[in-house]
């Protein structure tokens, strides 16, 4: 029996990789997630904003697809380390995600 | 200069003047930057001609809420002024009576006329991640500094500003008012709780109880705590009696500030502003707020008059905040700040702070303005541009603008990091800002500035050259304690080291 670490890969539930349309509802581990197609594969990010709790599932890709901007405000958040850019003190959970056929799978992002 | 130059004849525009009772189409002449003529069939010789026919031309439209400055400006607050038919602007509350030298300091290279109605709060407004909460966070109201500041500075203070939300109890309200009436200036009163908190009582009550015949309240159709209408949709009895005391009324959309619902029901019942506000910052211009034109749209949707829409950003507003004595009319011998527009038809989506879109069938959009006569053609989109509203430090590089620095800017950053090295502070986190932090950080700052005897604005400069590729502005103890303390030590001290007579 194999030990599942805190940051195991994880088949992300709700979510077909061939069909869906990105940015994409996922779950990982019972929590809502935002799944982005990126220029350099996918990223995943927690669903709502931390400012005033919109969905990040209306977030835009920006800076080269290295941050996301919830569609609220502007709040925008660092893709590789969730840390708020224009919001210092506000940060997003952020996931690494890759792509096996139709499954993809997340982890939290190391940072 | 030719006198070609100098003289401008605007022709064929349906003319809207209306504190000069215009409204039809009529030539303008602009001579040496103000209006010579009002009239039909203008002929100048050697004039330039611009053919407006089929336009609208109407005085310069005043904004007077928006975020120039301080952590909600722009890195080019032009760009939502003149190039979008906009001649004059007052920064709503971005520096307090702390921060309104550094205000001074920096804002002076715009086209468009800066205005300011500062904050009640001695560093001015702290963005949008502080929670107004405890009362002791509104600090000091120095008479004596506010009385020489206002003195010195009155042509630019229109009003003083407070937020009339928050824990802080209706005196706040109180103490504003005091302040605004020992300085003979309006009080300009934000209403509703935007906030994730619930306050008793709610202070936007307060604020209609508090405002006197010509102070001024802003967000009138928001969507929070605080509405101007009841749970069954009527007009607060608090509001009218307000409106009756001669208390002015402002739009104020912002970006959390206008609800297409409270906003029909109170346009139905009369509840109409008296001047027309964007509130544009760098957290509303992509949307929902975009430009004064769009919130012009969303009023003239609402049902409002196009000779009153203009109103409400011209004469209007040049009254409410004293300027008519040099904008919001066409009047011979005024300054030449107009704005001309369209009335464009087609389909388009105008969105509330919500989730509510409303589709018009028109919609107000600049084409070009003048001020003082000198012509900018109307860009909508250079606003929105990232460079433009998101303000993000150069971790990774030295910004280009560090060539420009001297000597003993360099010197500065030097002995400033060395000072900052012997305190300490780390980001502020969402729920909590560090105003003590803050003010310490302000006054090391000004102490090393002063030690090196150097002017305010190149000091400023130095320390937002060295980290921003934009012309950012902030509170510059808030913008301190916005970075990394190693990175920024580490960055002061590798451009003292840049300084010439250490470089061979």
């Amino acid at each position: 029996m194999t030990t599942m670490t805190e940051h195991a890969w994880q088949a992300l539930k709700g979510v077909n990789a061939e069909t869906a349309t990105f940015p994409a509802r996922a779950s990982f581990e019972g929590e809502g997630i935002v799944v982005f197609r990126t220029k350099d594969g996918y990223r995943g990010t927690q669903r709502a904003c931390p400012h005033m709790q919109a969905t990040m599932l209306n977030g835009e890709l920006t800076a080269n697809d290295t941050m996301v901007r919830c569609p609220l405000h502007v709040f925008t958040f660092k893709l590789s380390d969730g840390k708020g850019v224009n919001c210092a003190g506000f940060r997003i959970k952020v996931y690494e995600v890759r792509r096996e056929g139709e499954t993809l799978y997340a982890r939290p992002a190391a940072i | 200069m030719t006198a070609k130059q100098e003289t401008t004849v605007l022709k064929g525009a349906h003319v809207i003047d209306p504190a000069n009772g215009i409204d039809q189409v009529t030539d303008i002449m602009i001579h040496e930057g103000r209006i010579a003529g009002v009239g039909e069939h203008i002929i100048a010789d050697d004039a330039t001609v611009v053919d407006l026919t089929g336009k609208y031309l109407s005085p310069g439209w005043i904004d007077m809420h928006v975020h120039a400055y301080g952590t909600l400006g722009f890195a080019d607050p032009d760009t939502v002024g003149v190039y979008q038919g906009v001649t004059s602007f007052v920064e709503a509350g971005g520096p307090g009576i702390g921060t309104l030298d550094e205000f001074f300091a920096l804002m002076t290279d715009l086209e468009t006329d800066l205005y300011v109605g500062p904050f009640i709060r001695p560093l001015g407004l702290l963005g949008l991640n502080f929670i107004e909460g405890d009362v002791r966070t509104l600090g000091d109201v120095p008479i004596t500094r506010w009385v020489d500041t206002a003195k010195q500075h009155r042509d630019r203070i229109r009003y003083i500003k407070c937020n009339a939300m928050g824990d802080y109890g209706p005196g706040t309200l109180h103490v504003t008012k005091g302040l605004a009436q020992i300085l003979g200036v309006p009080l300009y009163m934000h209403i509703g709780e935007f906030q994730l908190q619930t306050p008793d009582p709610v202070l936007a009550y307060e604020a209609f109880k508090i405002a006197e015949k010509g102070d001024m309240i802003t967000h009138i159709y928001h969507g929070n705590l605080g509405q101007i209408i009841d749970d069954e949709g009527k007009i607060m009895p608090v509001v009218t009696d307000a409106l009756e005391r001669g208390v002015l009324f402002d739009l104020g959309f912002g970006g959390y500030n206008f609800s297409w619902d409270i906003a029909e029901k109170a346009f139905a019942q009369g509840i109409v502003p008296y001047t027309i506000s964007s509130d544009l910052q760098q957290f509303n211009v992509i949307r929902p707020v975009q430009s004064l034109a769009n919130v012009l749209s969303v009023m003239m949707h609402l049902g409002m008059p196009l000779k009153q829409l203009i109103e409400c950003v011209t004469v209007n507003s040049a009254k409410a905040i004293s300027l008519a004595d040099r904008a919001g009319d066409l009047s011979v011998g005024k300054p030449a700040d107009i704005t001309v527009f369209e009335i464009e038809g087609g389909r388009f989506e105008l969105m509330d702070c919500y989730t509510q879109t409303r589709t018009a069938d028109k919609r107000v959009m600049p084409a070009m303005t003048f001020k003082n006569g000198k012509r900018f053609d109307a860009d909508m989109t250079r606003g929105q541009a990232e460079s433009n509203w998101f303000l993000q430090i150069a971790e990774d590089h030295i910004p280009d603008a560090t060539a420009q620095l001297s000597e003993r800017q360099l010197a500065f950053l030097g002995k400033l990091g060395t000072a900052l090295s012997e305190t300490d502070w780390e980001l502020s986190s969402a729920e909590r800002l560090d105003i003590p932090k803050a003010l310490e950080l302000q006054a090391l700052f000004h102490r090393v500035r002063e030690q090196s005897d150097l002017p305010l604005r190149e000091a400023l400069r130095a320390v937002y050259d060295s980290f921003v590729d934009n012309k950012f502005t902030m509170q510059i103890g808030l913008f301190l304690m916005r970075l990394e303390r190693p990175f920024a030590l580490s960055r002061m001290a590798e451009m003292a080291a840049k300084r010439p007579h250490l470089a061979a």
